[in-house]
């Protein structure tokens, strides 16, 4: 996103609408004018039509090129990312599972969501968290956008050309059996001490015909405290997934 | 996409935030589906009065106002997002859709022991659940916490931190009330998910001067 100074008033109004906080007042010729920080915007748009607070229209977005493209699919819930069809800038996780039977019993979901809430992230992160996990051999969840930006599986490690691109957030997915999950878990705090963000953490359970989830226990085990507010499919969804 | 998981607050607070997502799944019951979620706005819309937000994930950029529930019912919809204040309003709601049966996968967010008991009261049972186990990393970064409780209702965090504050200071200085500042906040979320009425709350919890 730019801001073109000539057009500029210097009133401030767009600067708290900057979800990473990217704009500032520069002195201008005559007076102050407002400038975007090109290396923080995630291009999420949220100063721009979002908010509409520009009273003199001096906001607007240039064409992005790659690699700089693929922050706003990231970054701006109204933008879908290239590679998927439909509604989706990432993957419909359990809101359907009971539909596609993409969790069963015995297994854990986990999805990383790096950047949030909030902060943002960069590619550099995005990779250390996708390394420290490949090195376990857990399955990354290949219908997720951030998959077609993963040159290496078995390692994690992230086309080049992107690891100094900043986005809003970027969501790793992955599965892996119940009884690795501590594992999984143990590998993901450590890692979380190697980077320079934040990141919401997702654990994903199918409900054991008593009622109860296994996983959770394991998630304490590993020193998580799951919060008392979930998503719960309520199974509606037909034709329902025949799991063994 | 789980921009609803991680609000924050007491489970106090939390007992007035609850979130219905219902939503298609692709190439496997997508085909009949627009005409069933219009069916499901119908349904929504006999709640209408107690709605707190409502949404189709397309742009809102009405002025903070809710949707247009009369175009939703026409609309071409693969997601349909609602909260609730009232835990027996989703109960009402979620049995009534229930009931008509649309094959429809539909997900609850919010307080789990509150989820299993609306489930057991209308024959639900929880079939698979997404538990959010908090925030990691440099948390250094993070706002304080009575912003991330607001920030953290449009999970997509259009809602900046900043903006929030912002809202504060204004309503400090009889600028704006904090049913307006909510509206404001509540504009910037597309998906129709941020509570606007908890916002409000919230944002008088964190002013001294609290005009009506
Ligand atoms: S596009 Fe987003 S990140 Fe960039 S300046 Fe505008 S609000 Fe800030
Ligand atoms: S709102 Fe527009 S005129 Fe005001 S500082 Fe921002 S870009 Fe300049």
């Amino acid at each position: 996103m730019l801001i073109d100074k000539e057009t500029c008033i210097g009133c401030e109004d767009c600067h708290p609408y900057c979800t990473v906080g990217a704009i500032s007042s520069v002195e201008w010729e005559s007076g102050n004018v407002s400038e975007i920080d090109q290396a923080e915007c995630v291009e999420c748009g949220a100063c721009f039509k979002r908010s509409g607070v520009c009273p003199v229209d001096a906001i607007y977005m240039p064409k992005l090129e790659w690699p700089r493209s693929l922050r706003e699919p990231f970054s701006n819930p109204d933008v879908k990312h290239p590679s998927t069809t439909g509604q989706g800038r990432g993957t419909e996780e359990m809101k359907t599972n009971e539909v596609t039977g993409r969790y069963t019993y015995g297994m854990a979901g986990v999805a990383i969501e790096m950047g949030r809430p909030g902060v943002g992230t960069s590619f550099h992160d995005i990779q250390t968290v996708c390394m420290g996990l490949a090195k376990l051999g857990v399955e990354f969840e290949p219908n997720n956008p951030l998959m077609e930006l993963m040159v290496d599986k078995t390692t994690g490690k992230i086309n080049p050309e992107v690891l100094n691109e900043k986005v809003l957030s970027a969501i790793i997915e992955f599965k892996i059996s119940s009884d690795r999950l501590k594992e999984a878990l143990i590998a993901v705090r450590e890692v979380s001490t190697q980077i320079d963000t934040v990141f919401s953490l997702d654990l994903i359970s199918r409900v054991d015909s008593d009622g109860t989830m296994p996983n959770l226990a394991i998630a304490e085990e590993a020193g998580f405290t799951p919060r008392p507010n979930t998503k719960t499919n309520v199974g509606l969804g037909r034709p329902l997934f025949k799991e063994a | 996409m789980t921009h609803t998981l991680h609000r924050r607050g007491k489970t106090e607070d939390l007992q007035e935030d609850f979130v219905l997502l219902i939503r298609i799944s692709r190439g496997i019951n997508q085909e009949g589906s627009e005409e069933k979620m219009q069916q499901i706005w119908e349904v929504i819309s006999h709640y209408e009065k107690d709605l707190v937000n409502f949404g189709n994930h397309n742009p809102n950029w009405g002025d903070g106002e809710l949707y247009d529930m009369e175009a939703l019912k026409k609309a071409s919809s693969r997601i349909i997002h609602v909260v609730f204040k009232d835990r027996d309003k989703l109960k009402a709601c979620l049995k009534e859709i229930k009931e008509r049966d649309f094959g429809i996968s539909v997900v609850v967010s919010g307080l789990y022991e509150e989820t299993k008991k609306i489930c057991s009261e209308i024959g639900l049972a929880p079939h698979t659940v997404n538990n959010s186990l908090g925030i990691h990393g440099n948390v250094d970064r993070l706002p304080g916490e009575d912003v991330l409780e607001i920030h953290t209702m449009c999970g997509h965090a259009m809602v900046s931190s900043n903006l929030i504050q912002h809202m504060v200071n204004k309503i400090d200085e009889g600028g704006i009330t904090c049913k307006g500042a909510a509206k404001k906040l509540t504009r910037m979320c597309d998906c129709g998910i941020f509570n606007t009425y908890r916002a409000e709350k919230l944002l008088s919890r964190m002013t001294s001067n609290k005009p009506s």
